[in-house]
């Protein structure tokens, strides 16, 4: 796409992900933070985040992706996207004082007819209000996934623009962009476009609850969850997309932020976010399904016992401990010693003092009396059953996602729990 | 839900215990006996928290130092009736008063679990409290009354239903059933027994006072064992526990069944280590 410049404002997981993925469809492609030491290392090839394919969308960029902390360098740019992920408090409350910052800062420096895109999950009304002219601000959702950044970045499903007038047709540049990437754009007003994110991940939430409550419930009525769900996939009202996999209640952080956020819009506009309440209480319950699991199965014999942990990251593919339940269940029982092994996750030096690290997993698992298996990287499930019974000084094993193979397990002498089965 | 002001466990200087003569009350004294913890054990015939000077003697027995344990409290066996209701708020009124005049250094306030809704099958710490009983809605106003003038570490234990020995209520339940057994009368059931609740034994309870005493703890820890068991089942196990058939009747039920659950998660993490008692053993233990 000869000419074009696009630019990204704010390189955290978003932005570098963003202009990865735009590098493939313009000439050029400018990635600005205020933070030089971020964008040193990111000119120099050293990612700070850690994203399945990224690193090799980076390179495939070469010449056409540049990094710099200086703002003049976007009065160049025909798009400027504000790409920064919003940071949200311990309650999943969100700080928008930071894109409202990066605007304020970038404003200025942006030619005329540049157009200014907010790709942060930002509440509606947001959009709106920023002082520039209607024809240069639009508003585009971010559905950005971690672990899948760079596939959705690359492929994505849909483009929800919004706008001050949704009539009108996009700016040229902006629209030829978008049309590079050969999926559907639905413009729309601002604030409709603001809260599509939000319905989104809402109605994932609405997946999640339903599956871990069901699943809760096979757990302790003799069902498998697993042998109800081809029924709900080939269910064409429900999917074969559907969020049908229990898990320990909601992660990540973005689907708990965006409760939060309708739940406050809710009160303040005076209308009913029960259902949204629902979703946050069952989150939090389903949370601790581990700690009461390990509780019952070991604890209540072995007060103080050692464990073993693979897995800290939150999910596969990615570094992020952020809101993970390893996070959590190291927090909840500081009296009990941890070892825990994670091909790319770290945690704070010095914030858990009960926890060892080891970089083999059977290593991992010596003497200790419970295995929880928290993040189901492939290389656990060619760990040798009998290899790990014989390293372990207990049987319990707790594989929530039921990553292992549990029969081969139960053959070695082990006892496998699982989220939606029966213990 | 509860947070710990020590991070190692550290007796006060002293406690002192408003209810001493009372089921749990009396039960807690002889744990910080046996823990070799300084006590004042004040019952009502030391301190009669309905006297007009209730709350200037209290004042008067309070030390800064002092752990305060208030488990004094008119029980629904003595009246479930507004009249009850009032002589217990009074009762926490001279409480808070004293409190207000000399405070201590750390308050535990023993309430109850009824201040949740009746149809709350799976309650937590986080469960709204919307009494419907006068007893859970003077537990929930006594607690906010120490509260509201308490800017020290409280801590509000809300047990469920407490068996064991030492009882002096005869509620339905384990140690109704127990005495019914022991007396070789047949355990009497509404309806069936279908309805499953949190039965904690004595000891338990005392012991979770006893980690919050020691820890400074403040906040809302529900002092259950997050097993609940129908009044059936515990009738079949107090037959267990007396080693011998015991005749189990039921009889035609008044109201709707409704069933209790705890989630126990707060109380893993406040304390870790802790592992209630099973029914069976509890049982075995309130037989002594």
């Amino acid at each position: 796409m000869s000419g074009l410049t696009v630019a990204f404002a704010g390189l955290t997981h978003l932005g570098i992900v963003s202009a990865a993925a735009a590098a493939e469809h313009c000439d050029r492609v400018i990635g600005y933070d205020a933070d030089a030491g971020r964008v040193a290392d990111l000119a120099a090839g050293r990612l700070p985040i850690e994203e399945p394919g990224l690193a090799d969308l980076v390179a495939k960029g070469g010449n056409r992706l540049t990094w710099t902390s200086d703002v003049g360098a976007l009065r160049s740019a025909d798009l400027v996207y504000v790409s920064i992920d919003v940071p949200t408090d311990a309650k999943g409350v969100s700080d928008l004082r930071s894109v409202e910052a990066i605007v304020e800062r970038v404003m200025p420096a942006l030619s005329e007819d540049a157009v200014l895109i907010v790709l942060c999950q930002v509440p509606p009304g947001f959009t709106r209000r920023i002082p520039r002219p209607a024809a240069t601000r639009y508003y585009q959702v971010e559905t950005l996934i971690f672990g899948r950044a760079v596939e959705r970045a690359r492929q994505p499903e849909r483009f929800i623009v919004g706008a001050a007038d949704p009539s009108r047709p996009l700016p040229s540049s902006y629209h030829r962009f978008l049309s590079s990437f050969g999926c559907p754009i639905l413009p729309m007003r601002y604030e409709s476009a603001e809260l599509a994110k939000t319905a989104i991940n809402i109605f994932l939430a609405a997946q999640v609850t339903a599956t871990n409550t069901l699943a809760e419930l096979c757990e302790v009525t003799g069902a498998d969850w697993n042998e109800i769900v081809p029924s709900l996939r080939l269910d064409a009202r429900i999917g074969r997309y559907a969020y049908l996999a229990p898990g320990l209640g909601l992660s990540g952080g973005n689907i708990e932020r965006d409760i939060v956020t309708l739940t406050r819009i809710a009160a303040e506009r005076g209308t009913d976010g029960g259902l949204l309440e629902a979703f946050a209480a069952n989150a939090d319950y389903r949370k601790d399904w581990v700690l009461r699991a390990l509780h019952h199965k070991v604890m209540d014999k072995s007060p103080n016992p050692v464990v073993a942990l693979w897995g800290l990251a939150y999910k596969i593919g990615t570094h992020s401990t952020r809101n993970a339940p390893s996070v959590a269940l190291l927090s909840a029982l500081p009296t009990v010693r941890f070892r825990a092994c994670d091909p790319v996750a770290e945690l704070p030096s010095g914030g858990f003092p009960n926890l060892e690290r080891f970089d083999d997993p059977i290593e991992t698992v010596r003497g200790a009396a419970a295995l929880v298996v928290l993040t189901p990287w492939p290389e656990y499930r060619d760990a040798n059953p009998g290899a790990i019974a014989r390293a372990m000084a207990g049987r319990v094993i707790l594989d929530p996602f039921r990553h292992l193979d549990h029969a081969a397990l139960v053959r070695s002498g082990l006892r496998p729990s699982a989220l939606g089965v029966s213990q | 839900m509860l947070v710990h002001s020590l991070e190692v466990e550290t007796s006060p200087d002293r406690v002192v215990v408003l209810g001493a003569r009372g089921f749990i009350g009396a039960a807690l004294v002889a744990g910080l006996a046996s823990d070799d913890v300084p006590s004042l054990a004040l019952d009502r015939t030391r301190l009669d928290l309905l006297a007009s000077n209730a709350a200037s003697t209290l004042a008067g027995f309070i030390l800064p130092t002092d752990c305060l344990v208030v488990i004094s409290a008119l029980t629904p066996d003595r009246g479930k009736d507004a009249a009850t209701l009032m002589k217990n708020l009074s009762m926490g009124q001279a409480v808070a008063d004293a409190i207000a005049a000399a405070p201590p250094a750390h308050v535990v306030y023993v309430s109850s679990d009824a201040v949740y809704p009746d149809d709350a099958a799976l309650a937590d710490e986080r469960t709204p409290a919307a009494p419907a009983s006068f007893h859970g809605q003077m537990h929930l106003v006594r607690e906010t009354m120490l509260a509201a003038v308490f800017r020290g570490p409280m801590a509000r234990l809300r047990p469920s239903l407490v068996y064991g020995r030492g009882d002096t209520h005869n509620g339905y339940g384990p140690n109704r059933f127990l005495r019914e057994g022991q007396a070789g009368n047949p355990i009497k059931l509404f309806g069936q027994g279908e309805e499953m609740r949190d039965h904690i034994s004595i000891d338990d309870v005392v012991e979770l006072i006893r980690r919050t005493i020691r820890k400074r703890s403040s906040g809302v820890l529900n002092l259950v064992t997050g097993r609940s068991a129908s009044f059936r089942d515990v009738a079949v196990a107090v037959g267990h526990a007396l080693g011998r058939q015991v005749e189990i009747v039921g009889a035609p039920r008044g109201g709707p069944i409704t069933h209790r659950h705890y989630d126990v998660a707060a109380r893993i993490r406040a304390f870790p280590d802790f592992t209630p008692l099973d029914l069976q053993s509890g049982l075995a233990r309130a037989l002594g």
